[in-house]
């Protein structure tokens, strides 16, 4: 019988959705056209050629290596593409995404990424036609919200404050703005250069709609571990007690 | 016991600190929002809003002809957009009335910060009876208490920067030094009453009578001096001169004070006696890579940062409050000035380290959870020494905590990076498990239980750095092994995998002392180092650190090594 990842532990939507984005089978929710994904990312003009570190592997006469036998390059390292990226900030009111998961997204499901996670953003690194399809599939699916998701290269600081009245996450650049029809334009690059055309997002999720889907664990929406005087804990603190209490012992090595 | 906190500490000082923003907003017909609120109004005033930022740019307007070159100007940042796209608000240090403005508690707007520094790097401390073994047995010289006042009387001409026994020597002037000092310690009650008050540091007055008893028992019959050289003199060169400063002074004093041949070969036996034979260095030299001599931050060890703070010695009763004053010493003096300006370099260091001593919000969330483990079980260090205390407490502080951030977005907002929230719900675990079973090591466990649980609840931690430190740092609790592990007392800021990372080590620092603090202990790591910063005559209150860095915020805090003396007026 074949191998089937778990992933992740829980029964909880937050749990579910771990693995949906761990798994890489995500809901597509949206279509933005590959033009302006490359425009927001703002490493080359669309339409422009890519920029190349090296010459096609073909043409470069590659060394005898049985690993280069086994692991076909991606499209663009194959095309010597530089290596380029795409940063992500989320919202902690019910963003759909968390940086974690975005890594453990790109670690599982991106070929030749380089996935940095901190606290306020993370970012993936690969060839440059490499990102760009990996964000499009991302921008696309749940694992992005105009409003409470956005592609920020600098000047991250808005994960953690409170949203703006509109109900868009803070950003100090203003790289985003809501149409009055309700849509959330891209009218920035992520580094916060001004687009010659707003790039339209999409609406934002509904607030039920992003606890839903959500991947953040909260008092007001799934807790991990109940409340004051009525401790609950989700499996997957159970799982994190196990691992800490090993790893603590494994330390423990009088010999 | 503890008292009992039941109410949310940072509420109060989250509703001053938001004051202004809520009487912006309004004033621009904005619902005034309040504590809970989801959303807010980004006004996006840029720097004009806060008085600190406006100081600073009139002041660079008028250096602007003097300099002939431009400066301090906040709106080149970002192609224009200028800092203060939303509200700029106070922090108010905890534990205190003082509010100060951010850039108060950089530490090179801070006075205060800078003598604590200064008082650390300046001190050395080193023993008397070895010295008295040599002038006894092999000068024949006697020593009485009479001589020991005489002696003492010279050395506090000579260590400033003075002259004895040459003459024709070029000596500092006394105001510029007023702050060096030595004063002698010694666990010889019949010895201390002989020394002339003004030059001991009385352990019997100074520290509640069961923490004298004890740092008397530790040190016995032997007596120590507590040396202070100028401020001036290390800020001109580094925590390296001090035992140089120092060892010049004594021996000469002694030749002087008991009428030795400058010149004899014995002289050379004293010399090493008075000078190398019982010396303590605040902090180990650093290795090569490092390029660091003693007295510096990156070798000053957890255990000897929680001795320097005396607050075990003025408030035994709360070991919380003992081990939030080390904690933000520790932060201010690794991450602000060791990490954020030895090591690295920047403004971001400050932004991370006051998350710890700002707001009490790591003050709530300590009490909670040493109010919990006292209620469990039945006082502080009471609770048994195991991992099982460990997971049990961590991962109630911790979600307490936690469950604030969510419930509070005006706090969350406060502590706006992962890196100041990871730190302050892994302090408080930390702090709470080490008062609660009374051992370090279990205050260590619990902090790593946090970072982990705090990883999972919220998928994000601090920043890169943590992946490192904090997701592999279990393994490194209970380890003895001699390049992996250590009790928490004797581990540094240098120590494997600590040595890159801000927003950790004045918390373990916090959490060395808070296991003590816990037990009631005179000291955490060594009675010499406590005795000494007992001093009263430091220019920093080791006893108050958070009122002090309030006070230099406040610009209250006269520091000592001023030139001010020696140069025309401004």
């Amino acid at each position: 019988m074949a191998y089937t990842p778990q992933y992740y532990p829980g029964s909880t939507s937050v749990g579910i959705n771990r693995r949906k984005h761990m798994s890489g089978n995500l809901e597509k929710l949206r279509d933005i056209s590959e033009a302006d994904i490359v425009a927001t990312m703002g490493h080359r003009a669309p339409g422009a050629d890519y920029a190349s570190t090296h010459p096609p592997l073909k043409e470069m006469g590659e060394p005898d290596c049985p690993i280069r036998q086994i692991v076909a390059p991606t499209p663009g390292a194959a095309a010597g593409d530089r290596v380029r990226y795409s940063q992500f900030s989320d919202s902690y009111y019910f963003g759909p995404s968390v940086p974690y998961w975005r890594s453990y997204y790109g670690s599982i499901n991106c070929k030749g990424c380089d996935p940095g996670t901190l606290s306020g953003r993370q970012i993936i690194e690969a060839r440059e036609r490499d990102i760009e399809a990996y964000t499009k599939k991302i921008m696309d699916s749940e694992m992005f919200d105009p409003a409470l998701a956005q592609m920020k290269g600098c000047t991250v600081h808005g994960h953690s404050l409170r949203l703006q009245e509109n109900g868009t996450m803070f950003d100090m650049l203003a790289r985003t703005e809501m149409g009055k029809d309700g849509n959330v334009y891209q009218v920035k690059d992520q580094v916060g250069i001004p687009l010659d055309k707003k790039l339209n997002l999409g609406k934002p999720m509904s607030e039920a709609e992003a606890k839903k889907r959500t991947t953040i664990f909260r008092v007001d929406g799934v807790s991990m571990h109940g409340k004051v005087g009525a401790r609950k804990y989700d499996e997957a603190v159970e799982a994190l007690h196990h691992m800490w209490e090993l790893r603590s012992k494994w330390g423990y090595r009088p010999e | 016991m503890a008292v009992k906190h039941t109410k949310k500490l940072f509420i109060k000082t989250l509703n001053k600190k938001f004051a202004t923003e809520q009487k912006l907003l309004a004033s621009k017909g904005i619902k005034e929002d309040n504590l809970q609120d989801t959303k807010t109004g980004y006004l996006r005033l840029g720097p004009d809003q806060n008085a600190r930022k406006r100081e600073f740019m009139e002041y660079a307007k008028k250096l602007e002809g003097k300099r002939g070159m431009t400066g301090y100007n906040p709106y080149v940042h970002c192609g224009g957009i200028p800092l203060g796209q939303r509200q700029l608000v106070p922090y108010k240090l905890s534990g205190t009335e003082y509010v100060v403005e951010g850039d108060d508690l950089h530490f090179v707007n801070n006075p205060a910060m800078q003598q604590m520094w200064d008082d650390i790097r300046r001190t050395i401390i080193v023993g008397l009876d070895m010295s008295h073994e040599v002038l006894q047995k092999r000068l024949g010289k006697e020593v009485t208490p009479e001589t020991i006042n005489n002696y003492l009387e010279i050395l506090n001409h000579a260590m400033p920067g003075a002259a004895v026994v040459q003459e024709h020597m070029c000596e500092t002037h006394p105001g510029l030094v007023d702050d060096c000092n030595v004063r002698v310690f010694t666990g010889d009650d019949a010895l201390a009453d002989e020394i002339d008050d003004q030059y001991l540091i009385d352990l019997n007055k100074l520290f509640p009578a069961e923490q004298a008893e004890a740092i008397k028992a530790a040190i016995g019959k032997t007596t120590w001096q507590a040396i202070h050289v100028p401020t001036i003199v290390v800020r001109s060169c580094d925590g390296g001169t001090t035992s140089r400063w120092s060892a010049m002074q004594l021996c000469m004093t002694f030749i002087d004070a008991y009428n030795m041949c400058a010149g004899e070969a014995a002289v050379a036996d004293l010399a090493y006696a008075a000078k190398h034979a019982a010396v303590l260095q605040m902090s180990e030299m650093l290795p090569a890579r490092r390029a660091r001599g003693p007295n510096n931050p990156g070798g000053l060890s957890f255990g000897f940062m929680a001795d320097m703070v005396q607050t075990s010695r003025t408030n035994p009763a709360d070991p919380v409050m003992v081990s939030l004053n080390v904690v933000a010493a520790g932060s201010m003096l690794y991450d602000q000035i060791w990490l954020g300006s030895y090591m690295s370099g920047g403004v971001g260091f400050t932004q991370y380290a006051t998350a710890a001593y700002t707001n009490d919000v790591l003050d709530d969330f300590c009490y909670y959870g040493v109010d919990y483990a006292v209620d469990k079980y039945g006082g502080f260090a009471k609770a048994p020494k195991t991992i099982d205390v460990a997971k049990e407490l961590a991962t109630e502080t911790n979600a307490y905590g936690m469950e604030q951030y969510e419930s509070f977005p005006t706090l969350l907002e406060d502590h706006f990076g992962g890196s100041q929230r990871a730190s302050v719900l892994a302090a408080a675990s930390g702090i709470t498990c080490a008062i609660g079973t009374g051992h370090a090591q279990i205050g260590l466990a619990g902090w790593y239980l946090s970072m982990l649980l705090h990883k999972e609840g919220w998928g994000r931690l601090g920043f890169f750095g943590y992946d490192l430190q904090d997701q592999c740092g279990p393994t490194n609790v209970f380890s003895y092994q001699s390049d992996e592990g250590n009790p928490l007392e004797l581990r540094g800021a240098n120590y494997p995998n600590y040595a890159m990372n801000v927003g950790h080590q004045g918390e373990y620092a916090g959490i060395s002392s808070a296991a003590h603090a816990g037990r009631m202990d005179a000291f955490a790591c060594n009675p010499l180092i406590k005795a000494t910063f007992a001093n009263p005559a430091l220019v920093f209150d080791f006893a108050d650190i958070r009122g002090c860095f309030g006070k230099g915020g406040a610009r209250e805090f006269r520091a000592a090594g001023d030139r001010a003396l020696v140069m025309p007026a401004v």
